[in-house]
């Protein structure tokens, strides 16, 4: 009777002070957005190309496959950071007084559910009453099981330095100086999905530069590649999912991804890191998921099982793979062999890149035990990895405690309570690797532990806390915490955020991170020390017009490139960046945003360099019809890379970019979209024309000429 | 003729680059609110943001002279003439920079059409002819600008505005020297009735960095207006006033340049219509 007054009371209040909020107006915008400047800022932070695919694909999955928000799987939006810890509480506390949701509209009595978060979430959840169809039978899943087929190309237009012709003498003198595959990308992936419950698929994937079938490589070629030299698909995987059987919480076999705790023990795959939504830095360990995307450096490839009953749950898994690496012969008189390097780019395109394919096989064990109750949750963690080459690096200063030798095992309990304005987590780890050098022998043990709280005093405010200290010699290869850089080691930091809503319609979030490296790092010769600042202030003037501005200033150290003294040392390098963006609707079909950015960067020797980048969107999005267009014109002037700026673009389905800008030029696209019965085709071109040069990029990439074109088209089909 | 020195001496030590000034914010309004124009109306807006004629009541011809720097060798002219129609507003320009030694000239063609009550979007074919002295001649050029208004709010109008935006060039100059690609985008928000905001960036790729503006205008007494606007690279401070009746209006600005000194701009506009 409460639950009926309460609904009742819900629908008036939702129909006349709320009216403007019309549910079913409500599209994946708000929920873009947010994606947008998460990939944005992990763009900023990762130092490579990192692949935000398989990040990503989890999105994607979701807001094609919603949640039901009666049931456990609602925490999955908390592991994408789309709820809070706070509001994930609020929810199941609603659940426990009122019953089962009836209504997604509902959801706006729920504490801390306000108005953007109903935007973002809407779209990935459901509320499903008919239970009938969730009985796992072979009829069930026949008639209510997707199957996803997309098959995807794309190409750079232009003509590479890599793929220009060469004849097999200058190639064998200069192996690496050519591609052997051809210039295209080409990617197949097929996916069965019941009720989230079961999953299968599995993908093919052949990289740009990558042999294909149809390349051909003369016979001294061939015999130099030996048993590398291989045709057709590149990357091959596959994946067979399931869960909720009985006491079987999840199993899955082939490839997979394991994340538990913070990820300081372990955590296969990508993570948000600093860039997560909001202020709060709390992860939530996905346990094992199958991997569905081609990424090829980071996962799992073997079988796991979740058995769980009551508060407690267990997990085992194994995993054995080839991976990449560069395998030498180091001593002569036994042929023992060394590896002096791992290759974690996935490529497989040059001679080089071909030798050291799978070259050695990593095998992993492990398993999670956990406990939860209410508001607590406690788990433990331990993995062994070996090798099968023993790893040795080239010696060198900075990567001294780095992993090296045969074997490694970790282990670490994690823990996180959540009750009431209070958030607190953590997560304590070891690592012990038998090979330990004599010096890395005589520091203290392989210890890393972290801890944090978020403190919410009132609805529109909240206040994160993080202490991190890695030890210098604690080594990890399948960890992924929160920290500067990708490396959980030899780091020391705290992290303090904010959040706040200090008037309707304006946000504000605010963080800064205090880091120390223990160590040297690679082209830091000393112990270093940084700090990382961030200020974003967002306004909506209404429901379709919604801007913000902000601030990012990072300071790090690194070895001076003054030629004139006699011994290198680090020094303080700080990059600034300004941006100013707006997104706007006009009528029903067009959406606009403008984005301004301004990047600054200091050399050592007091010059500035200075980015700049404008553009303009245009995304046609009628309602009513089964096509839509997305343009994008923009311009940038930043004479140097390190003052260079990363402007996310939209992309065909399943794809993202956020290519790095630099030099002078302008860059546009255009991506089109066409709804023809079960199947959506995609196509995009874009182009980047420099005006300060002839040739762009060096090595194999480079162009000859002053512009570049990619093309891709994907077809998506859905049965 | 020692402050042509100096200012010839200054552009030759800030930039190794020829700049071209084809595009240049037109109309005493927007010169005396810091250049801020990509987001007004009226006939102006077809030098500054084609979009913004696109709601033009009456039929306009309007004049425009800027005294740059108070040397007459560094002048800018300018006329246009706009007529509305059912299908949109069509416009002719015309703007030159510099004297008889040497000059650019921008011929015009507009047209601009609104879509419903919130967009406007306009257009327009240039032809560009660049004069230097008598022994080497002149040089032309073919590109077009383009530009949006949005009207998002009752307060708030957004705007966006690109001259050149494929990156035309002088192709019978020595080096085949590009024309500038000018970008500009930026917001007029009516706090009341008769008080008006703008703000503004602008990239020109002849020149270093970005151009931040603003600007103010307020409406004192009926039809008369003060403004005030601030810019910067370069950096100037300006201020001007304007007097609107039903057939005509006249703006004056002068605009002030720490080095430099200062610029007075004039123009005038007359209209038909009901």
């Amino acid at each position: 009777m409460k639950r009926l007054i309460l609904i009742i009371l819900s629908l008036f209040t939702v129909s006349f002070a709320r009216a403007q909020i019309a549910v079913d107006t409500l599209s994946t915008e708000a929920l873009n957005q947010l994606l947008i400047e998460q990939v944005e800022r992990l763009a900023e932070d990762s130092d490579d190309d990192a692949d935000f695919e398989e990040l990503l694909d989890n999105y994607i999955f979701f807001s094609e496959n919603p949640v039901n928000i009666n049931s456990d799987e609602v925490m999955r939006l908390v592991e994408l950071r789309l709820l809070s810890a706070f509001q994930y509480e609020a929810l199941q506390k609603y659940r426990r007084y009122y019953g089962d949701f009836m209504f997604l509209d509902e959801l706006e009595m729920v504490e801390g559910f306000d108005e953007q978060t109903l935007a973002i979430i809407k779209p990935v959840i459901c509320i499903e009453k008919d239970k009938s169809k969730d009985k796992l039978s072979f009829k069930n899943m026949g008639r209510y099981g997707k199957h996803q087929i997309v098959g995807r190309y794309e190409q750079v237009l232009e003509k590479q330095q890599g793929y220009a012709p060469i004849d097999d003498s200058s190639l064998l003198a200069k192996p690496n100086s050519r591609y052997l595959g051809s210039p295209q990308k080409l990617q197949f992936k097929y996916t069965y999905n019941y009720r989230n419950k079961v999953r299968a698929g599995f993908v093919l994937e052949k990289d740009a530069g990558e042999m294909f079938f149809t390349d051909k490589v003369s016979d001294t070629i061939q015999r130099l590649l030996g048993k590398n030299y291989r045709k057709g698909f590149d990357f091959v995987g596959f994946h067979l999912y399931a869960k909720d059987l009985g006491i079987v919480k999840a199993a899955v076999l082939g490839d997979y991804q394991v994340a538990w705790g913070q990820g300081l023990t372990l955590w296969s795959g990508m993570s948000f890191g600093k860039a997560g939504a909001g202020s709060s830095v709390m992860k939530q360990g996905r346990g094992i998921t199958p991997k569905g995307s081609a990424s090829e450096y980071s996962f799992m490839r073997g079988a796991a099982v979740t058995l769980g009953g009551g508060p407690f749950s267990g997990t085992v898994f194994y995993s054995n793979r080839w991976i990449d690496a560069n395998v030498s012969v180091a001593d002569s008189l036994d042929e023992a062999e060394l590896v002096s390097s791992l290759q974690e780019t996935g490529y497989h395109r040059t001679i080089g890149e071909l030798q050291d394919r799978h070259a050695i096989r990593q095998q992993v064990v492990g398993g999670h035990l956990a406990f939860a109750i209410a508001h607590f949750e406690v788990g433990y963690t331990a993995h062994h990895t070996w090798l099968s080459t023993p790893l040795q690096l080239k010696p060198s200063h900075y990567n001294q405690f780095y992993f090296q030798g045969q074997k490694l095992t970790n282990q670490g309990i994690d823990f996180k309570y959540v009750k009431g304005k209070f958030a607190v987590f953590g997560e304590a780890s070891m690592s012990y690797n038998p090979d330990t050098t004599a010096l890395q022998k005589a520091l203290k043990p392989a210890f890393a532990g972290l801890a944090g709280m978020t403190f919410k005093p009132a609805g529109y405010l909240n206040f994160t806390m993080l202490y991190r200290d890695y030890g210098k010699t604690y080594q990890n290869l399948l960890g992924n915490a929160f920290g500067e850089g990708s490396r959980n080691q030899g780091q020391r930091g705290i992290y303090l955020g904010v959040e706040a809503a200090p008037a309707p319609y304006w946000n504000i979030l605010a963080y800064a991170d205090h880091f120390q490296f223990t160590w040297l790092t690679s082209q830091v010769n000393a112990p270093s020390r940084g700090h990382d600042y961030y200020l974003r202030i967002s306004h909506s003037f209404n429901r379709r017009t919604n801007a913000y501005l902000q601030f990012r200033s990072k300071t790090k150290m690194k070895n001076s490139t003054d030629a004139f003294v006699f011994s290198h040392y680090p020094i303080f390098y700080t990059k600034n960046a300004v941006r100013f963006n707006i997104n706007y609707q006009i009528g029903r079909d067009f959406h606009f945003s403008n984005k301004a950015e301004y990047a600054h960067y200091r050399n050592d020797d007091g010059t500035n360099e200075h980015g700049y980048f404008l553009c303009q969107d245009i995304a046609y999005k009628p309602e009513d019809k089964p096509f839509s267009l997305t343009f994008r014109y923009a311009i940038f002037d930043a004479k140097d890379y390190n003052a260079r700026i990363y402007a996310y673009e939209n992309d065909v389905l399943y794809s993202f970019s956020v290519p790095a800008l630099y030099g002078k030029g302008m860059r546009f696209y255009l991506l089109g979209k066409v709804k023809l019965f079960n199947a959506t085709l995609y196509a995009r071109i874009g182009r980047t024309v420099y005006s300060d040069r002839d040739e762009i990029g060096s090595g194999l990439t480079l162009i000859e000429g002053n512009h570049k074109t990619d093309l891709k088209v994907e077809a998506v089909w859905k049965l | 003729m020692k402050k042509l020195l100096l200012i010839i001496t200054l552009i030759i030590s800030t930039s190794t680059l020829f700049a071209y000034d084809f595009i240049h914010p037109m109309g005493g309004r927007a010169a005396a609110m810091g250049g801020t124009s990509v987001a007004s109306q009226g006939l102006w807006a077809m030098q500054n943001n084609p979009a913004g004629m696109a709601n033009l009541e009456k039929i306009s011809l309007g004049l425009y002279y800027e005294n740059r720097w108070m040397l007459p060798e560094t002048a800018y002219k300018c006329g246009a003439f706009a007529l509305p129609t059912k299908f949109g507003t069509l416009g002719v320009s015309f703007n030159q920079f510099g004297s008889s030694k040497y000059n650019e000239n921008k011929f015009g063609l507009a047209y601009a059409k609104a879509f419903g009550r919130y967009l406007q979007i306009g257009l327009q074919l240039d032809y560009l002819l660049l004069k230097i002295g008598n022994e080497y001649g002149s040089f032309k050029a073919v590109t077009f600008e383009l530009g949006i208004q949005s009207q998002v709010t009752d307060k708030l109008t957004l705007g966006t505005y690109i001259f050149n935006p494929v990156n035309f060039s002088f192709e019978q100059t020595l080096n085949h020297e590009r024309i500038p690609i000018v970008f500009r985008f930026g917001l007029a928000y009516k706090f009341t009735k008769d008080f008006i905001g703008q703000a503004e960036i602008e990239k020109n790729t002849d020149r270093e960095g970005v151009s931040l503006r603003g600007g103010l205008e307020y409406e004192a007494v009926r039809n008369l207006y003060i403004r005030a606007g601030v810019q910067t690279n370069p950096g100037i401070l300006s201020f001007g006033l304007g007097y609107a009746i039903r057939f005509a209006q006249i703006n004056v600005a002068a605009q002030l340049h720490n080095e430099l000194g200062s610029s007075i701009q004039i123009g005038m506009i007359f209209s038909i219509g009901k």
